[in-house]
C-alpha cells in the first residue's frame, strides 16, 4: 500500500518513512504541504496520508481540505501528526477533513495500529462503492444482454434530441427487431432464444462506435442511438447493422441458427421540435414498414428523393412509412 | 540576570531513542547527521526571527526545532523550544532573552550526548 508522508522535520520524516517501510508500506515523502496536495489529487495518488500540522506553503489542515474539495473518489484517508494537544486544534484538525490525529513524536505501535484503521476503513469504502456501482448496473442495464434497459436508452434518446436541437447537430435512430424470434423460441426454447439475443447484442455492439448508444427496448427489439450520423449515412450504416447481424449463424446449444433482422430508421433532420413518443412512433412505423416488405431489410420512415436514394444494398426497395 | 541553569537530568534519553528507531544504529546515525545539519540552520532562523521581532517565525522556528528534539528523545530541549514558541505566539518578547539562553544551553550539550549515545550503542 502507498502511503504519502509529509513533514517538514528531516529528522522526523526520515524516522517515519523507516518505520513505515519497515512495515511495508511504500513511501512518498515530501517535505511541505504543496507537494502533499499535489500527488494526493492525482488521479492514481496514495490513498493514505500522514500530515504534519505545521508545514511551510501549506499546512496539514489545509492540505486536508484541498484534497476534500479536489479528489472525491476514492477516498484519502489522511491523518494528522501533531504535537497540538488543544481540544480546539484537534477539533479545528478534524474539521479540515483529516480522518484521525496522532501526537508526535509517535510511537511506533500506535501509528501502524492506526494505518491499519485506516485501510480497513478504505477497504469498507471500496466495498461499498464497489456495491453502488454493481446496483447502478443492474438499474440501467439490461440483465441478459448488458446493453442500456429500455429506460435508460430512451433517457439517452431524449438527451440527444435536447443536444441536437440545442447545438445544431445531428443523429440517426434505429429501431431493430429480430425476425421471426418467436418461432425460435417456440421451436429451439427459451434458453436457446436467449443466447440469440445476447449474441445479437454483441453483434450490434461491435458495428457502432464507442460513442453510440445500444439498448434492449423490448423483447427481440433494440433501439439504436447513432451519434452525429446525418441522413446520407442513416440507411448505410443500418445496412451495416443489419449486415453484421446476419453475417454469419449464432452457434447454439441445440445447432447454429440463421438470423435476420429488419430495421426501421429515422434521421435527426426529418423532424423539429417532436416529442419523444412521436418520434419513437415514427421509428416504429418504418420498422412496421421494413416487415411488411418481407423482413430482413432497413426502411427509412422519411425517404430521399431521387431513382437510386432509396434502394438499400440488399436491393430492396427503401419506403417510407408514410 | 538569571542564570540559565540546565536541567540535571540526562539531555536524551537514550532508551527511549533506541526503542524509537527500534535498535536500528545505521538509522540513528542518519538522524544524528541530519541534526548536526539542520541545527545551525534552525538555531540562525531563531536569532533571525527574535532580532527582527518577526514573532511569526520565531514560532515556526521554535516549533521546528521543539519537533527535532522530541524527536530524538531530548525532551529538556524539547520543552524549553517549547517554552520559545508559547512566548513567540503571544509575542511576549521581554521573556525572549532568558528562553533562547536555555535553550541554548540545552543544545549545547545534545550533540556530544547524542555522539556519545552512539559510540555506546556501537561498543
Amino acid at each position: 500500500m502507498r502511503i504519502l508522508l509529509a513533514d517538514d522535520d528531516a529528522i522526523s520524516r526520515t524516522m517515519l518513512e523507516r518505520t513505515l517501510e519497515r512495515a511495508g508500506y511504500d513511501v512518498i515523502a515530501v517535505e511541505n504541504g504543496r507537494l502533499a496536495v499535489e500527488h494526493l489529487c492525482r488521479k492514481d495518488g496514495p490513498r493514505l496520508a500522514l500530515l504534519d500540522w505545521v508545514m511551510p506553503e501549506l499546512d496539514g489542515p489545509s492540505v486536508c481540505r484541498q484534497v476534500r474539495q479536489t479528489r472525491e473518489q476514492p477516498y484519502v484517508h489522511m491523518v494528522l501528526l501533531t504535537s497540538k494537544e488543544s481540544k480546539q486544534d484537534i477539533v479545528q484538525g478534524l474539521e479540515s477533513g483529516a480522518d484521525d490525529y496522532i501526537v508526535k513524536p509517535c510511537d511506533a505501535a500506535e501509528l501502524k495500529a492506526r494505518l491499519r484503521t485506516g485501510l480497513r476503513i478504505l477497504q469498507l469504502e471500496d466495498k461499498l462503492v464497489e456495491a453502488r456501482e454493481d446496483m447502478r448496473f443492474k438499474a440501467t442495464h439490461d440483465p441478459l444482454t448488458g446493453l442500456f434497459n429500455r429506460g435508460v436508452i430512451l433517457e439517452l434518446l431524449a438527451r440527444e434530441m435536447t443536444r441536437t436541437n440545442r447545438e445544431d447537430s445531428c443523429f440517426t435512430l434505429l429501431l431493430g427487431d429480430v425476425d421471426h424470434f418467436k418461432s425460435i423460441n417456440d421451436t429451439r426454447g427459451h434458453v436457446v432464444g436467449d443466447t440469440v439475443l445476447k449474441e445479437i447484442a454483441c453483434r450490434i455492439l461491435a458495428s457502432v462506435r464507442s460513442y453510440d448508444y445500444v439498448g434492449r427496448y423490448g423483447g427481440e427489439e433494440f433501439l439504436v442511438v447513432l451519434n452525429n450520423c446525418d441522413k446520407s449515412r442513416s440507411l448505410f450504416r443500418a445496412e451495416q447493422i443489419a449486415e453484421a447481424v446476419a453475417r454469419a449463424p449464432v452457434q447454439t446449444a441445440s445447432s447454429p441458427i440463421t438470423v435476420t433482422m429488419s430495421l426501421g430508421v429515422l434521421a435527426s433532420s426529418d423532424w423539429k421540435n417532436r416529442s419523444l413518443e412521436e418520434v419513437m412512433h415514427e421509428v416504429d412505423a418504418a420498422l412496421y414498414s421494413a416487415k411488411g416488405a418481407g423482413r430482413n431489410c432497413v426502411r427509412s420512415a422519411h425517404p430521399q428523393q431521387g431513382p437510386e436514394a432509396n434502394y438499400s444494398k440488399r436491393n430492396n426497395p427503401i419506403v417510407g412509412s408514410q | 540576570m538569571e542564570v540559565c541553569k540546565p536541567s540535571s537530568t540526562y539531555p536524551i534519553n537514550r532508551d527511549e531513542l533506541l526503542a524509537r528507531v527500534d535498535h536500528d544504529y545505521e538509522l540513528l546515525r542518519d538522524l544524528v547527521n541530519l541534526f548536526k545539519r539542520d541545527l545551525p540552520l534552525q538555531m540562525a532562523a531563531l536569532h533571525r526571527a527574535i532580532a527582527n521581532e518577526d514573532h511569526q517565525a520565531a514560532e515556526r522556528t521554535s516549533h521546528t526545532l521543539k519537533g527535532m528534539f522530541l524527536s530524538l528523545a531530548a525532551s529538556e530541549a524539547g520543552a524549553s523550544a517549547a517554552k520559545l514558541e508559547d512566548l513567540s505566539r503571544h509575542s511576549e518578547k521581554t521573556a525572549f532573552p532568558k528562553a533562547l539562553a536555555l535553550l541554548e544551553t540545552e543544545v549545547a550539550r545534545l550533540i556530544p550526548q547524542l555522539e556519545a549515545c552512539l559510540v555506546k550503542t556501537e561498543a
